[in-house]
C-alpha cells in the first residue's frame, strides 16, 4: 500500500433506496493519472464528495495521502485539491487574484502565490485575461476561461492528490491540449490525479489507469491498452442486425475467427478482433450480408469507447466466452 | 470480471509532502478578500437601497401620523436604523446565501482546505460591513426631514449596532442554510413584513396588546430597537441588560445553526 495518495476501499453510500456508490474500490498512486469514467448519475460526484468531506460514507474507507478522510475530513481536505464540476466562484475577481487567493489558502507565501499565478497563466495561455474582472451572470470572462482558472486554482500549490471533475468543459481545442499537458505535468511533479469525466475519447489519451463506474459499481478497471484488448492493434467489426434480431455471431455458430469481446447494443453487435484476422472477418461479414443474414457491416480500429459501451451496457469487458446480455 | 492485463510498472514518484496547515489569519484574510470581491460589486447598490428604505421609514411612516410631534418623530427616526439592519440581515443575506447554494459556491467553499467556521466568519464580516452604513444613512435622512439633534452614547451605540447587525445576519444565514432556497426566500419576505409592520421598532411597544409585548420580549426586534435608541438618544432612553441578553442568545443561535450547516456531512 506504500505511497498511494488515494485509497478507496469498499466505499458504499446510499441515498434512500438508491445505492450511489456500491463497494467501490480504487487507488491513485503518486505520478499517476486515473480516469474515473461513468455516465450521468453513475456515482462519480458522490464519490468525490466523500473524498473532500462533503458527504459521509455509509461504509468503507477513504485514505488521502495517509489521512483518514472519514474520521478526519479536515486533514484529508488539506491533502487534496478539487476542481469541482460547478464553476468556481470567480465573480468580482480577476483570474490573477483568484489563483493567488487559492495559493494563499494552500499555504503559499504572497510571492509564491504571485509567481504560481504567472506560471499557470503562461502554461494555460490565459495571460490576456489575467487582469480582467469576472462579473456576475457569466460576464467578463467566458466559461472556458473560468474553467481554466478553476483548474489553475486547483493546481496552484503542490498537493498529494488533485481531483478534476470534467475540467475541459467549455474549453477550446487549443487550450484543451495545454490543459491535458498541465495535467500530465502535475503527475510528473509527483501528484496523483483523479480525472472524473464522461468523455471517454479524451480521457483515453491522458490517463494511466481507468476505472469505469456504472450504477455506482466498478464494472471495469485497468490501463486503456489493457481494457481495449490485446493491444493497440485491435479492430472492431460492427454488424447491423436484421429487424428480427437474429445474431449470426452468437456462439456456438459464431464467426470463424477469434473474438476478444462481443457486445450487443440494440440491433448492433460489436466484435473486437485481432488485426491479423481482418481479412477473414471481412470475408465472413460480406458473406453474411450477401446472404441477407445481416443488413451491413463495418470494420474500424477498436477504441476505448467500445469497451466503455460494452461494460456499461451490462456485458462485462471480457473474452468472447463471457455471457452476452442483450438489452 | 476483469481481463488479465499487463499493468504498467507503478510510477515510483514521491508525492508532494502534505502542505502545512495554513495560518488562521492568512486563511481568514484570503477568504475575506474573496467574499469582499463577490459581494463588493453590489455594495453601492446596497447603500442606495438602504437610503431609499430609510426614506421610506422616516418620511413615509411619518405621513401615517397626522401632526407628528418631535418625540414621535424622534422615536420613529431612531427605529429606522434597526429596520435597515434587520432588512439587510433577514432579506439580503438569505438571498445571497440561497444564491451561493444554488450556484455551487457554497459547496465549493466548503471543499477548501480551511476550517469551515472561518467561512462563516468571513461572510459575517463582509455582511456587517455592508449593513452598518445603514445607520448613518438613516440618521442623515431623519435629520434632513425633521432637523432634530441626537444625544449619542458612543459605547452603547457601537455595541448595539454591532450586536444588532450580527444578530440579523446570523439569523438570516441560519434561515438560508436551514430551509430549501425557495422556502428561505419566502420566509425572509414574511419576516420583513413582520419587522416593518408588527414589531415595536418604529412605534412604542405599549401600543401592542400585553401578550404580543411578551412575545416581543423574546424576539430580537424590539430589544435591538431599544438598544440602538438608547445609544442614539441616551438622555431619554436607557439600555437594558435583558435586551442585550436576548440579542446575544439569538446571535449565538444563528451562528450555531450556520456553523453546523457548514461543518456537517449529511
Amino acid at each position: 500500500m506504500r505511497g498511494a495518495v488515494l485509497e478507496i476501499d469498499r466505499l458504499t453510500r446510499r441515498f434512500g433506496s438508491v445505492v450511489a456508490n456500491d463497494q467501490v474500490s480504487l487507488r491513485v498512486r503518486p505520478g499517476e493519472v486515473v480516469g474515473l469514467l461513468g455516465h450521468n448519475g453513475a456515482g462519480k460526484t458522490t464519490l468525490v464528495s466523500q473524498v473532500v468531506g462533503l458527504l459521509r460514507p455509509g461504509g468503507g474507507s477513504i485514505r488521502v495521502a495517509g489521512a483518514d478522510a472519514v474520521a478526519d475530513p479536515a486533514a484529508a481536505r488539506r491533502r487534496v485539491a478539487l476542481q469541482a464540476q460547478a464553476q468556481a466562484p470567480l465573480d468580482g475577481l480577476t483570474p490573477r487574484t483568484a489563483i493567488e487567493i487559492a495559493g494563499r489558502l494552500r499555504g503559499l507565501s504572497r510571492a509564491g502565490a504571485r509567481a504560481a499565478a504567472r506560471r499557470l497563466a503562461a502554461e494555460l495561455d490565459i495571460g490576456e485575461w489575467l487582469d480582467r474582472r469576472a462579473t456576475p451572470d457569466g460576464g467578463g470572462l467566458s466559461g472556458g476561461v473560468r474553467r481554466l482558472v478553476a483548474f489553475a486554482m486547483a493546481a496552484v500549490a503542490p498537493v498529494p492528490l488533485v481531483i478534476l471533475d470534467e475540467p475541459t468543459n467549455d474549453v477550446d481545442a487549443a487550450r484543451r491540449r495545454l490543459l491535458w499537458e498541465a495535467v500530465r505535468r502535475l503527475g510528473d511533479d509527483g501528484a496523483g490525479v483523479l480525472l472524473v469525466t464522461h468523455n471517454v475519447v479524451e480521457a483515453e489519451r491522458v490517463v494511466d489507469e481507468l476505472v469505469v463506474l456504472d450504477h455506482g459499481r466498478v464494472v471495469a478497471s485497468g490501463s486503456p491498452a489493457g481494457l481495449r484488448g490485446t493491444g493497440d492493434r485491435d479492430l472492431q467489426l460492427e454488424l447491423a442486425l436484421r429487424p428480427d434480431g437474429t445474431d449470426p455471431s452468437e456462439p456456438p455458430a459464431g464467426p470463424p475467427l477469434p473474438v476478444t469481446r462481443r457486445v450487443r447494443a440494440g440491433r448492433r453487435v460489436l466484435l473486437t478482433i485481432g488485426a491479423a484476422d481482418a481479412e477473414a472477418a471481412v470475408a465472413w461479414a460480406a458473406a453474411l450480408r450477401d446472404s441477407g443474414r445481416v443488413e451491413g457491416y463495418a470494420l474500424t480500429p477498436a477504441t476505448l469507447e467500445d469497451v466503455y459501451l460494452a461494460v456499461t451496457a451490462g456485458a462485462p469487458a471480457g473474452p468472447a466466452a463471457a455471457p452476452e446480455e442483450s438489452r | 470480471m476483469r481481463e488479465t492485463i499487463a499493468t504498467p510498472a507503478p510510477p515510483s514518484r514521491v508525492p508532494p509532502v502534505t502542505p502545512p496547515r495554513t495560518g488562521l489569519w492568512t486563511a481568514y484574510a484570503s477568504l475575506l478578500r474573496w467574499t469582499t470581491a463577490q459581494i463588493g460589486a453590489m455594495l453601492p447598490l446596497f447603500v442606495v437601497v438602504q437610503a431609499l428604505l430609510a426614506a421610506g421609514v422616516v418620511i413615509g411612516f411619518g405621513l401615517l401620523i397626522p401632526g407628528i410631534d418631535t418625540p414621535a418623530a424622534r422615536f420613529l427616526s431612531t427605529g429606522a436604523p434597526t429596520v435597515l439592519l434587520m432588512v439587510i440581515g433577514l432579506v439580503m443575506v438569505p438571498q445571497g446565501v440561497a444564491q451561493a447554494r444554488a450556484s455551487g459556491t457554497f459547496t465549493y467553499m466548503r471543499s477548501l482546505p480551511v476550517p469551515r467556521p472561518l467561512l462563516l466568519l468571513a461572510d459575517l464580516t463582509v455582511w456587517l460591513a455592508v449593513a452598518l452604513p445603514g445607520i448613518p444613512v438613516a440618521l442623515v435622512v431623519a435629520w434632513l426631514r425633521y432637523g432634530f439633534g441626537y444625544d449619542l452614547d458612543w459605547p452603547v451605540l457601537a455595541a448595539a449596532a454591532a450586536l444588532t447587525a450580527l444578530t440579523a445576519t446570523a439569523v438570516g444565514y441560519a434561515v438560508a442554510v436551514l430551509l430549501p432556497p425557495l422556502l428561505a426566500q419566502l420566509t425572509s419576505q414574511v419576516l420583513v413584513f413582520f419587522v416593518l409592520l408588527f414589531s415595536p421598532i418604529t412605534f412604542p411597544a405599549s401600543r401592542l396588546p400585553g401578550w404580543f409585548q411578551a412575545v416581543h420580549d423574546v424576539l430580537p426586534f424590539r430589544p435591538a430597537a431599544d438598544l440602538l435608541r438608547a445609544g442614539l438618544l441616551s438622555g431619554a432612553y436607557g439600555a437594558r441588560w435583558q435586551d442585550l441578553a436576548v440579542l446575544l442568545a439569538w446571535s449565538a443561535l444563528g451562528v450555531a445553526i450556520s456553523v453546523r450547516a457548514l461543518v456537517r456531512r449529511p
